[in-house]
């Protein structure tokens, strides 16, 4: 009896949290006025906003080069470049110098932190920029050259003060964990965030990201302390009810890369988890005025956590209906869990269609059968990334681990900084 | 396209509002997005519903004859409620108990409160609720198929008051029930808001609907049509495979419960679902439905008795939407409720199939709407088809005395018969006898606690209620010779017998029960109900031949 009473309880609970899940995950397909909701409004051709972009670079002396070309290549007429190099860092120093020789459009700053890490990059950079708005982008995006334009049109017509653009892994054939990776994001970007937006609690991504330049000086910048400052700023401005406007149009994203191993997304993940729980202990989301807002920062900031947990209980629980001897009604329960996971399989395999509909990518069966064999590996691996920032945070290690574990030999093809969604 | 994005963060922020890309599949002037506060569709459908209530309620108990298959499902019911399994024999999957589960919750409350009420003729009040909620969908669809307000009004009317729908809407069939949860299946498919969860719903209801009664499988697919035409392309994928996989996931439910309980696959000594299965596959076909002999025939003249115009008018309208949906925005609308019907006809062509007698019910509200959409695409015809700005009024006109004269002899060739009908439904007493078989064996039989009688399913609950031991006690006559359970307490045979019950059904079906055969040869009427066919006796066996008691 108290056996039954237990399962039934946990089916339900866990049933619940996946079926919240996947509603905020397929939000921007609820309705074709919601899905048309999420796209940029096109520019009228008014170009009033001067930006200063920020581009944080640290032993990135390949790539750097290449996507400062590309943002110039951008068709607004009123922007400059801040690279953020590290005074110990002289081969991207020179890449960065070479750059603003060429173009006076771009500058250079140099982080003289004796720690460094992409927050304390990004504050020693705030004092310098002149522009109307801050844009933050990654030394190895992709940017696309109209994005600007889009970005300072919906500025001025939404009257926001923060734009958050789409942000896009492109290569899911690389590998099994990839594949998984691209589709979140694009889940993320694609609809998930627009929910946050519209309910006013906002966890901002790493870049593809504006900000109006006094309303972050007035936020003093970014939490240097935090893993997941990114969040942190988008919980800091929601919570004081600061206008966040998602945009998303997938010619419009700014395309990213998978990190190149899985100990890498390993900790990447551990580090995002890690911040999110920082960010849920620093409580700024205590003073968003709707209790539903609350809920929702409390759901999202430990959604990492409640994945996790029920990734690995979800089989355990089916197991446990198909083999111990439960009445028929309660066996039944243990099975909805079950049911809400396979409905976003389902959903997840026509959304990785859709994406590669939407950026023109062939799409093989051997990759539906990757996404969906995969599933089970990636909920261990976000479990496993999930207990390892528990742990982390409990011993009060909270470094930048890529830094301080790979040092100076961070090759270009291993990012330095990535930013994960859920 | 507009010029804000409206997804922002604000204290709170309205649901966004961009008009979506229109698809061109979309014609046709939209219905107003909110029945709910349209103040006409509200009286007029309240209006039908009240009269609809009053016809269907009015007698339900005694009009019309209870039948087996009734009492089987409320049995069944009672069954659940008492918490003695799914059935009150074995439950051998014959069909999903979903149906009667939600017999057993629609009854729940007032058997708690008076158990005395849970016999046929009583628990046919919860049908009324079941059909009043199936009237007002049928207007709800209507309307979200773009049929102008009267002529959801007309559907609503032809499936809640021919005599025939009336008939069949008061018993206790399974049937009315799917086609309740079949009708909310298609409302949601055709959501106005074109909701993914709209659809994502449409596809539990539907499944729902095929596991109250498997036979509405057949019309997924129309349901899957008007699903395509009510999505809008930026989000079909989505909706679509989102309403597959719930149906699936839910039509599912069924053989996963059979596995759970380890009787999926046949093995010795339990029943499963794949004999259940297998034996309603391979029931001996009913014929030819246009065979003048065969058993289809029959039951199809026991529909047209009470009613032509919606079976036959409904079909000819089905026919001549599906053909005309090329030209006609009426029959492109109706496409799905057509399709339901063409399918549902070409299953009843099949030459060897089985024909039960509430088949029919599946079809009653898809027949009344594409009824009622013929109507408005006819009307539409005379009233609108080639009208010019400046065409002269006597024409003018001339078109509304043509309609006016079109709806009075339509009106003039159906109201007579259908009041005739209804009439009948609302004053006639089929049931008499069985008050008074069910009377004599509460009150005459001195020990109802240690009485045998083989019954059939209609009076079956009565005796429960009188004192009978429930199974083996009263006993649901086939299981006399079907059932080793109850064989196995009868060693004697009919010798182990009290007394038969001998109704039109078992009077019928005895030939094919040597131990029902046996009783009623081995007995004599103490007391006969009604006359004719139709009479019920009761018959003591007779101790003189042998009885062991």
């Amino acid at each position: 009896m108290l056996t039954s009473v237990f399962i039934a309880a946990v089916s339900l609970a866990l049933f619940w949290m996946a079926a919240f899940t996947l509603w905020w995950q397929m939000h921007a397909w609820r309705t074709p006025e919601v899905l048309a909701s999420t796209r940029f409004g096109r520019p009228d051709g008014g170009e009033h906003l001067s930006f200063s972009l920020l581009l944080p670079a640290r032993h990135e002396q390949a790539v750097l080069d290449h996507t400062i070309q590309r943002l110039l290549e951008s068709t607004h007429t009123d922007f400059e470049i801040i690279v953020i190099v590290g005074h110990d860092d002289p081969e991207t120093t020179a890449v960065a110098e070479r750059a603003a020789a060429r173009d006076q459009r771009v500058r250079v700053v140099v982080d003289t932190h004796e720690k460094k890490n992409k927050p304390k990059a990004m504050n020693t950079a705030l004092p310098h920029c002149r522009g109307d708005v801050v844009g933050v982008f990654d030394a190895e995006d992709q940017v696309h050259p109209e994005l600007l334009a889009h970005v300072d049109h919906a500025f001025r017509t939404t009257h926001a003060d923060v734009v958050q653009g789409g942000v896009q892994l492109i290569n899911f054939h690389s590998s099994w964990y990839s594949l998984r990776n691209c589709l979140e994001y694009f889940f993320w970007f694609r609809s998930r965030l627009h929910l946050h937006a519209q309910k006013g609690f906002i966890p901002l991504g790493g870049n593809t990201v504006f900000v109006r330049t006094d309303v972050l000086r007035d936020a003093d910048g970014w939490d240097p302390n935090c893993l997941a400052e990114d969040c942190d700023l988008g919980v800091r401005l929601s919570s004081v009810g600061k206008k966040v406007v998602v945009a998303y149009d997938s010619d419009m994203v700014t395309r990213e890369e998978t990190p190149g191993s899985l100990m890498s997304l390993l900790k990447q993940r551990t580090r995002w988890n890690q911040g999110f729980l920082q960010v849920y202990r620093k409580k700024d989301w205590c003073r968003l005025p709707g209790f539903g807002q609350r809920l929702l920062a409390r759901y999202t900031l430990m959604t990492p956590f409640l994945q996790a947990f029920s990734g690995v209980i979800i089989p355990l629980n089916a197991a446990v209906a198909l083999f111990l001897d439960v009445p028929v009604g309660v066996a039944f329960l243990t099975f909805l869990p079950l049911v809400t996971a396979a409905v976003t399989f389902v959903f997840e395999v026509v959304g990785l269609y859709d994406f590669g509909k939407q950026y023109g990518l062939k799409v093989r069966m051997v990759h539906y059968v990757k996404l969906i064999v995969g599933g089970p590996f990636y909920q261990v691996l976000l479990a496993g990334a999930a207990i390892r920032a528990v742990w982390r945070e409990q011993r009060g290690r909270n470094d930048w681990e890529l830094t301080t574990h790979v040092g100076a030999h961070l090759t270009a093809a291993e990012p330095l900084r990535e930013d994960v969604p859920a | 396209m507009t010029s804000t994005l409206p997804a922002v963060t604000a204290a709170k922020v309205p649901a966004p509002h961009r008009a979506a890309p229109e698809t061109p599949a979309t014609d046709g002037a939209r219905p107003p997005l909110r029945l709910r506060s349209s103040r006409p569709d509200l009286l007029l459908c309240g209006a039908l519903l009240t009269a609809i209530v009053v016809v269907q309620g009015w007698n339900i108990a005694d009009y019309p004859t209870l039948s087996d298959d009734e009492g089987t499902y409320l049995a069944q019911a009672w069954a659940v409620q008492q918490g003695r399994g799914l059935a009150h024999y074995t439950y051998w999957y014959d069909h999903p108990p979903l149906g009667w589960i939600q017999i057993a919750l629609l009854s729940w409350i007032p058997s708690a409160v008076s158990p005395g009420s849970m016999t046929v003729g009583t628990m046919r009040i919860t049908m009324l609720l079941v059909g009043g909620v199936s009237a007002v969908l049928v207007y709800v669809l209507g309307r979200r198929l773009s049929l102008p307000r009267w002529a959801a009004g007309l559907g609503m009317a032809l499936f809640g008051l021919s005599p025939l729908a009336v008939v069949l809407s008061r018993e206790i069939f399974l049937d009315n029930i799917a086609v309740l949860w079949l009708l909310l299946a298609f409302c949601l498919a055709a959501s106005p808001s074109r909701h993914l969860w709209h659809h994502f719903g449409a596809g539990l209801a539907a499944a729902a609907g095929v596991l109250t009664k498997e036979t509405m499988l057949v019309v997924l697919p129309a349901l899957l049509v008007t699903m395509w035409r009510h999505s809008h392309r930026d989000t079909r994928k989505f909706a679509l495979t989102g309403a597959v996989t719930a149906c699936a996931l839910i039509g599912f439910s069924y053989p996963l419960f059979a596995l759970l309980k380890g009787e999926l696959f046949p093995g010795t000594g339990h029943v499963s679902l794949w004999d259940g299965i297998k034996y309603q596959m391979s029931r001996p076909g009913s014929g030819f439905i246009l065979d003048p002999g065969s058993g289809s025939y029959g039951v199809l003249h026991s529909w047209l008795y009470y009613d032509r115009v919606l079976p036959l008018g409904g079909l000819a309208a089905a026919l001549l939407l599906l053909l005309t949906r090329r030209w006609s925005v009426t029959a492109r609308a109706l496409a799905g409720p057509s399709l339901t019907v063409a399918i549902l006809a070409a299953v009843a062509l099949r030459p060897s199939g089985y024909l039960p007698a509430m088949y029919i019910i599946g079809a009653l509200p898809f027949l009344a709407l594409v009824l009622a959409g013929g109507a408005a695409s006819a009307a539409h015809a005379v009233i609108r088809r080639r009208r010019t700005e400046n065409e002269k009024r006597y024409v003018t006109g001339g078109r509304y005395v043509l309609a006016g004269v079109l709806a009075l002899a339509a009106g003039a060739y159906v109201v007579p018969h259908w009041y005739d009908g209804d009439r009948t439904a609302v004053t006639a007493d089929a049931n008499k006898p069985y008050r008074q078989a069910s009377h004599w064996l509460g009150t005459e039989v001195t020990d109802p606690k240690d009485t045998r009688v083989l019954v059939d399913d209609a009076l079956w609950l009565d005796l429960v209620h009188a004192g009978y031991r429930p199974g083996l006690g009263a006993i649901w006559f086939y299981k006399a010779d079907l059932d080793p359970a109850v064989t196995r307490t009868m060693p004697h045979g009919w010798r182990d017998i009290d007394y038969v019950v001998a109704s039109p059904t078992v009077r019928r079906d005895a030939k094919d029960l040597p131990n029902v055969k046996a009783a009623i040869q081995h007995s004599a009427p103490v007391a006969t109900f009604g006359s004719g066919p139709d009479r019920i006796e009761i018959r003591r066996i007779q101790p003189a031949t042998g009885g062991a008691r």
